[in-house]
């Protein structure tokens, strides 16, 4: 617990920049500050997503299935708002819940399954929910076609008071800092895993289950902790997300980018650490942003080109990079084990 | 329950089997031989559609006539890629080798939809495309019996090669043991470099068959990618002679649901997906 004090102190600050960033934004860019708002947003987005994908990695289950739970998420959410009189805003819990109890149940049959197996497994569990959920009755679930979703928020236009576009400002404000929040439950979730005993649990399991049993941990009570946390982070987001974008639908919903993009970025940003994922997500949302405005067709090529860069060029990720640059001097990291968040 | 109906779901089932090992037995290549966890190999199954649909656009050949061009650039841009990044990762841990796959995945793709742009494309108008011949009610089409028996030689071929050629038993020696193969005096790089090179030749020759079979577009190869890990892992990682009967399992099932469920073709994906988590499920309980 030696490094406490300067969790909370980073964490404290980066909630003091998010609680600011709005605002700031605002008196900045005016008008332009929406659309930064909502990138800011999809950055947020891109963190949880790893950094819930990491946690769940440190136990060393290399899941495909992120996209299932924010799925999963995601439906809770939008069938809540469709057939029940309950507030919106539960579809949050209850998304958390649904996808915590279904990687409680995924969870438990693949505990045996180890590296590319593993993967495999869950990435077809995937595919499955993906059948299933299109295939509940269409007035449940809307089938293919999907289901619209009301939006969490509803600004109103004041004449006199507001401009037009501060309609949108308002909106794109209150779920940025939904998002933030949800951001720093997720950093939390990482410390808490990272400065506790859970660390050595977590490590163990990864790098040998066998003796990680021995030494005293209970691999299976580890990894089916990391699997649910992961999952209940991701399904809220999933829900989060269906909300500001306004429908589900299976294809998209499911869609396996959004499991490709979980594992891509903490590897970017550094495995196993706090920092990692979420530097990770903020430099490949701003590459990718670039990219997209300089070049608009195929800016994906470039995208694919910084990936296959970083990997060949810093193996650790940002984060490796960055310890590397610090300790020159220091023996070289032997393993993963070593890496801090 | 139709009789009819049941042969014809068995025999569209072994016929798309052929396909599926094919591009399986690439991926199953480079897993099992060069250890590389290589989610960019259905990007050379596309590659290969599109080389042929670019061939018999521009200069009217014959889609197995542009096997003898596509078949040889696969290998040779199989061999590029091995040499740019792959061999850099080789020792990597596999979630390294799996952002590096990725990654080329994108490029690869992305490149295809600049060129080809997001269209379906196909050879359709090949004079045999519409043969097909009937069996006691049983309809086979000509591409798909084609497909499946050309599928099959090479598949065959393989197994052959690795069996009993000088290259086979060393990719098989180097699959063993990497120093030990090494210490005999076998050259573990370029075995690597034929042996990634080799499965994407394969893919890319299946790419061939799909764009006849099908209309692909430039996202057909992450599909193919993700059926085909599917396929390896259902063999047994190694096991490069289970990937015909994985195939012919999990296509077989896939078509007899298509043609007995109704509504059944949206389950494809659904019932190959159902197959190989259970079997992954259940085996992990049996050998523990």
């Amino acid at each position: 617990m030696r490094r406490a004090l300067p969790d909370l102190l980073w964490t404290l600050l980066l909630a003091a920049a998010v609680a600011l960033a709005p605002t700031v934004l605002k008196a900045l860019f005016a008008q332009a500050s929406v659309s930064y708002l909502s990138l800011a947003s999809n950055a947020i987005s891109l963190a949880i997503l790893a950094l819930s994908w990491d946690l769940l990695a440190r136990t060393g289950q290399l899941s495909l299935a992120h996209a299932a739970f924010y799925g999963a998420g995601a439906y809770t959410a939008a069938i809540l708002a469709k057939a029940s009189g309950l507030p919106l805003a539960m579809g949050l819990p209850l998304a958390a819940l649904t996808a915590a109890l279904l990687a409680l149940g995924l969870g438990s049959v693949t505990l045996r399954l180890r590296g590319i197996y593993f993967a495999i497994a869950t990435l077809a569990f995937t595919e499955v929910l993906k059948a299933v959920v299109q295939e509940l009755p269409t007035g449940l679930a809307g089938g293919a076609a999907g289901l619209n979703v009301p939006p969490l928020f509803r600004p109103h236009f004041v004449p006199g008071v507001m401009q037009r576009w501060e309609i949108a400002f308002q909106r794109n404000e209150a779920y940025f800092y939904v998002y933030g929040g949800l951001l720093v439950l997720a950093i939390a979730a990482s410390i808490v895993t990272q400065r506790t005993r859970l660390r050595a649990a977590f490590t163990a399991v990864r790098t040998n289950e066998e003796v990680a049993a021995v030494m005293g941990v209970r691999p299976a009570r580890a990894k089916l902790l990391a699997f649910v946390l992961s999952s209940a982070l991701v399904g809220m987001l999933g829900a989060l997300e269906a909300m500001r974008l306004g429908s589900v639908i299976p294809d998209g919903t499911f869609a396996i980018s959004t499991t490709v993009f979980a594992l891509v970025t903490p590897i970017f940003g550094g495995l196993y650490t706090t920092l990692g994922p979420i530097l990770g997500a903020g430099v490949l949302s701003a590459v990718e942003e670039t990219l997209k405005r300089t070049f608009a067709e195929g800016y994906l090529i470039g995208y694919g080109i910084v990936l296959v860069a970083s990997i060949l060029f810093m193996p650790r990720g940002i984060v490796g990079l960055f310890a590397r640059l610090t300790r020159r001097r220091a023996a070289p990291p032997t393993s993963d084990v070593e890496e801090g968040g | 329950m139709d009789l009819t109906l049941l042969a014809q779901g068995l025999v569209s089932g072994v016929l798309a089997a052929g396909l599926y090992a094919l591009v399986s037995v690439g991926l199953a290549l480079a897993i099992g031989v060069i250890g590389v966890i290589n989610f960019a190999h259905g990007e050379f199954f596309m590659i290969g559609a599109f080389l042929a649909y670019q061939l018999y656009v521009s200069f009217g050949f014959d889609p197995l006539l542009s096997l003898i061009f596509v078949a040889p650039a696969l290998f040779v841009i199989g061999a590029v890629i091995y040499q740019t990044t792959i061999r850099y990762v080789l020792k990597a841990p596999e979630l390294n080798q799996m952002l590096l796959t990725f990654g080329l995945s994108i490029v690869l793709q992305n490149l295809a939809l600049v060129i080809w742009g997001g269209d379906p494309r196909s050879i359709s108008d090949v004079p045999y495309r519409s043969v097909g011949y009937q069996i006691g009610g049983v309809s086979i089409g000509l591409v798909p019996l084609g497909s499946f028996l050309i599928s099959l030689v090479l598949v065959l071929a393989l197994y052959a090669v690795l069996a009993r050629s000088k290259v086979g038993r060393a990719m098989r020696a180097v699959a063993q043991n990497r120093i030990g193969a090494s210490l005999v005096g076998l050259e573990v790089n370029r075995i690597y470099l034929v042996a990634f090179a080799l499965s994407a030749l394969l893919a890319g020759i299946g790419g061939v068959m799909i764009a006849v079979i099908q209309s692909p577009t430039p996202t057909v190869g992450f599909a193919f990618t993700l059926k085909a890990f599917a396929i390896v892992v259902l063999a047994g990682l190694g096991n490069i002679r289970g990937i015909l009967w994985a195939s012919l399992a999990v296509a077989v099932s896939e078509s007899l649901v298509a043609t007995l469920v109704p509504n059944g073709d949206a389950l494809r994906n659904a019932v190959f997906f159902a197959i190989i988590f259970i079997v992954l499920v259940v085996r992990a309980r049996r050998t523990a």
